[in-house]
């Protein structure tokens, strides 16, 4: 197993970076490669530029602004986000994760001839996993429809392979979480890891 | 009465640019005063910070460090977005704009751990955007971007009228259908 984890918090004492270790240990566990990417601590830029955009439809040169994150992505067979959730969605600077590094010759190809739809291109990940937390109760959450999850379960999925299994756990109510909220939430990441990994 | 124009597309040659001059100059022509916001040309800094996050929750101190988005984010009686569709969502510039500008305190007051709106001084709200894809497929991704308007957006503002104009499936739309688009966009904004 090659597990790419994409941590994306500013904090190295947030509870989600405590979820991003349990991740990476029992992918540990598992015997798996992991490469991780800290967007925060790389000082990763989220902004397209306005030359990215205009070379945008250009392979393979589109690559080279991200050629270690795109090849990573390439690399892995299992993808991993972890992050909070920010206004139902992801953080800034993981959403411009997506449309630095997800491009046509990376994660999709482009249609080629006209009725022709987008293709997926990431179809070696076997595995999508989204850890995160959520400010919102699960009711609240669910009424908005829950943007983020989606964005990354149904459209990223649309990418991966046909049958790529998914795995999803959010700690809901997180600004009045309580230790035992979070040791209870952490219990069952590790249960929910351990189905989605084995 | 004074509109706020969010846009962020970074290429002046693009159709969101030329749907963001309709948008502006249609307003302006029935009478808004605009207030145009280029968040790639002002260089928007879309990454929450450590400090930030730490600090979200200290009304009002929080709003600090955009406190001049904040201002004219109070300021707007209308609030028009601007935007392509990228990868499912709003681009990093603008879904950043919500991270760190649509604070506790600003877009929305924490009662008893529930949420309640903060800007209803905003009494229209519209979007204007692009999509890659066709409506299907963005449908089938469960369309985060038009719920992230309709329903976040509309729930701290509580607008009286909301337009969410959407051209789909841009990489095969015609020269017509993107004329017919800016049409539109145009006819919506008259009677906004």
């Amino acid at each position: 197993m090659r597990a790419l984890v994409v941590f994306c918090h500013p904090s190295p004492e947030s509870f989600t970076a405590a979820v991003r270790d349990l991740v990476v240990a029992r992918l540990g566990a598992r015997g798996a490669e992991v490469r991780e990417h800290d967007l925060y601590a790389r000082g990763f830029d989220p902004v397209l530029s306005p030359g990215e955009w205009a070379g945008y439809l250009d392979e393979p040169g589109n690559r080279a602004p991200v050629a270690e994150e795109a090849a990573d992505l390439e690399w892995c067979d299992t993808l991993i986000l972890v992050y909070p959730t920010w206004w139902y969605g992801l953080p800034a600077l993981l959403k411009g994760w997506l449309d630095r590094v997800m491009l046509p010759g990376v994660a999709f190809e482009m249609p080629r001839a006209p009725g022709e739809n987008i293709a997926p291109g990431l179809t070696q990940i076997t595995r999508l996993g989204v850890f995160t937390t959520c400010g919102a109760s699960w009711w609240l959450t669910r009424w908005i429809g829950a943007p983020g999850r989606r964005t990354l379960l149904r459209g990223v999925r649309l990418l991966c392979a046909p049958r790529c299994r998914t795995a999803f756990a959010a700690h809901y109510l997180m600004d009045s979480s309580t230790q035992a909220s979070r040791a209870r939430h952490l219990a069952r990441l590790t249960r929910v890891l351990d189905r989605f990994l084995a | 009465m004074r509109a706020l124009v969010l846009f962020a597309h970074p290429c002046p040659e693009s159709l969101s640019a030329a749907l963001h001059a309709r948008v502006v100059e249609t307003l302006e022509a029935r009478g808004w005063e605009v207030d145009d916001c280029d968040l790639n040309a002002v260089g928007f800094d879309p990454v929450l910070s450590e400090a930030e996050r730490r600090g979200y929750h200290e009304v009002p101190a929080n709003l600090q460090p955009v406190a001049e988005h904040v201002e004219r984010l109070r300021a707007a009686q209308a609030l028009v977005l601007v935007f392509p569709v990228w990868n499912f969502g709003f681009p990093a510039i603008l879904k950043g704009y919500f991270d760190r500008v649509f604070l506790p305190g600003v877009s929305f007051r924490l009662e008893d751990g529930r949420v309640k709106p903060n800007l209803t001084q905003i009494t229209r709200l519209a979007a204007v955007t692009t999509y890659g894809g066709t409506r299907w497929r963005a449908l089938m991704a469960g369309d985060p971007p038009r719920r992230i308007v309709r329903r976040a957006v509309w729930h701290v503002t509580r607008p009286e009228k909301m337009r969410y104009l959407a051209l789909y499936d841009m990489n095969r739309a015609t020269e017509a259908q993107r004329a017919g688009f800016l049409d539109r966009v145009g006819r919506e904004m008259e009677r906004f």
